[in-house]
């Protein structure tokens, strides 16, 4: 069985008396994109960097690709791309000359996959950072760490900056880069994005994984929302033997309620009582996210370890 | 060994060392050119003669008019440590603890490099500043030759090699604080209060005869302070430097190993 892209051991961080980052093991396999969220002061920056060897971790390891990133720091950076959340350049440097520089870094790098880059993201090359705009220097930085077309890219809010068009591009860039059995560990607040791309999420707060599953398993785990209108005030009390349900609001004919058991003996129900309008909808993972962001931090995380 | 990590800081600081060495080289130039018009004006050494305490709040020994007098009163004794010291400092400073504050070291430091190979190249590059802006103070106060500035080339070219460590030894000193600490400001503070106690130590030793000893703790003193430009330097002010910038150099890597980026 391959090693895992990125293997984390117990990792924690301490600062002074603060645990940054405290015992957090994870696993994320190769190929597929993870997704890495948290809000911000959570520890996911810091993890980030320790997966990347720029931090020492206090106990604990990181491994990428089964190798030790402390031990192998040279080694494991030849598999890594990384664009960092807050992305600073040389201001004086054109995008020619960074892409110049970091090309002769990395070694051999595939020229023409470089150019292909740089055009369908538009990329700027000629003129220097400091001229840029915040989308365009963000372009630099993505090419920066797909450029040597690295078995794992480590990007921490990626599309910032970015228009709709470029955001689309940057989606097409990612589902090519895992179509090639590449891994995308994404570390984003942009969580529509996460949910379409994603195969994997985990939830970092306070320093600890609270939640570490598949987008699948976490989407089929959501509650529907189920709205209806009615002519005449509807009675709470019909629902009230029906496992699963919780009225959110029934007020001048308006009825919304959040369905987490059967929805059929709820249709039954509401079709008797003749709706004017109805509507069911999942939840989004949003919802999930924020529910998860604002609950305090669980030692245990929720859904599967694997 | 790629020189890549060398040649993007002299790159990167290329319009500041052009600044300093051309500033520095004209200010030299016009000492050098001045001299003949001060040569016999007595009035100067009599600022000096018999006050030992003026003289050494100037960094000075000797006379003010001799060609080496003149030179320490008006470049090596003040000035030049000053300029250098800003120059290498400020590299010092700037190379990890610098860039790391502004966030463009992390984007180094996950290329498929050893830290200790960045690192090295980076107190390279400090050597290569240091040793350009010194050889061309060196090369402007050797056209002093042509003003009745009758110092040995050897002698000048000797004193620019003790000017030269002394500025890379304050700038990996400012590198390796900068690498323990990650914070650049603390690494200007600290050097540049270390520098300036140097000075102190180096010039006022002479007068204050408690401090004598103490003088040897200054790098300065075995630089530019004990009268090398009027004797030259010995073997062991270049020995002192160099085993002080082994020291600094190694703890620059050691520490920079362990700093955690950002």
């Amino acid at each position: 069985m391959p090693a895992p892209a990125i293997s984390l051991e117990r990792l924690s961080k301490t600062y002074g008396t603060t645990h940054a980052v405290r015992d957090v093991s994870l696993d994320v396999a190769a190929g597929g994109i993870f997704a890495f969220l948290g809000p911000n002061g959570a520890g996911k920056s810091t993890t980030i960097r320790m997966i990347l060897g720029l931090q020492h971790p206090t106990s604990g390891s990181a491994r990428v690709f089964g190798l030790d990133v402390q031990d192998n720091m040279a080694a494991v950076h030849r598999h890594i791309g990384y664009l960092p959340g807050e992305l600073a350049l040389y201001p004086r440097m054109t995008g020619h000359r960074l892409f110049e520089f970091f090309a002769h870094a990395h070694g051999k790098i595939d020229r023409t996959y470089l150019d292909s880059l740089v055009a369908r993201l538009d990329v700027i090359t000629t003129r220097p950072v400091r001229e840029l705009s915040k989308g365009n220097r963000q372009k630099l930085g993505i090419v920066l760490a797909f450029m040597h077309q690295p078995e794992l890219l480590i990007l921490d809010e990626p599309t910032s900056g970015l228009d709709p068009l470029m955001q689309h591009e940057f989606e097409l860039l990612l589902r090519e880069t895992v179509g090639e059995g590449r891994t995308v560990f994404l570390s984003s607040h942009e969580l529509d994005e996460v949910q379409r791309l994603a195969d994997k999420v985990a939830i970092i707060k306070e320093g600890q994984i609270i939640v570490n599953d598949t987008v699948r398993a976490l989407s089929g785990g959501l509650p529907r929302t189920v709205e209806a209108r009615f002519g005449t005030h509807l009675d709470s009390s019909l629902f009230a033997r029906l496992k699963g349900v919780r009225i959110r609001e029934n007020t001048d004919g308006h009825l919304s309620l959040e369905v987490s058991g059967a929805i059929a003996p709820v249709l039954r129900i509401l079709a008797d009582h003749n709706p004017i309008d109805l509507t069911c909808r999942q939840a989004s993972l949003d919802e999930l996210f924020l529910t998860m962001y604002s609950k305090p931090a669980n030692p245990e995380p929720t859904g599967h370890e694997h | 060994m790629s020189t890549r990590f060398l040649s993007l800081d002299l790159a990167l600081r290329r319009r500041l060392l052009i600044a300093y060495s051309a500033g520095m080289a004209l200010y030299t130039l016009v000492v050098v050119v001045l001299y003949p018009q001060f040569k016999n004006t007595t009035s100067l050494d009599a600022l000096t003669r018999g006050n030992s305490a003026a003289a050494a709040l100037f960094g000075l020994t000797g006379s003010l008019t001799s060609p080496s007098g003149w030179l320490n009163a008006n470049i090596y004794a003040n000035f030049l440590p000053l300029i250098l010291l800003l120059l290498t400092i400020g590299y010092g400073a700037s190379a990890v603890a610098g860039q790391d504050e502004d966030g463009t070291l992390a984007l180094l430091a996950v290329l498929p490099v050893p830290r200790k190979a960045l690192i090295l190249q980076k107190a390279a590059a400090l050597a290569v500043q240091t040793v350009i802006f010194s050889a061309v103070v060196c090369a402007f106060t050797l056209v002093g030759r042509s003003f009745q500035i009758a110092i040995p080339p050897s002698r000048i070219v000797a004193t620019a090699g003790t000017a030269c460590l002394l500025g890379v030894d304050f700038g990996l000193l400012a590198l390796s604080l900068g690498a323990a600490t990650g914070r650049k400001g603390l690494s200007i503070g600290i050097t540049t209060a270390t520098a300036a106690a140097s000075y102190l130590l180096s010039s006022l030793a002479p007068v204050i005869h408690w401090l004598q000893p103490a003088r040897y703790l200054s790098l300065l003193y075995w630089s530019i302070g004990d009268s090398q430009l009027a004797k030259g330097p010995t073997v062991a002010d270049f020995l002192v430097l160099a085993a002080v910038g082994i020291a600094l150099l190694w703890t620059s890597v050691a520490a920079f190993q362990r700093l955690d980026l950002h």
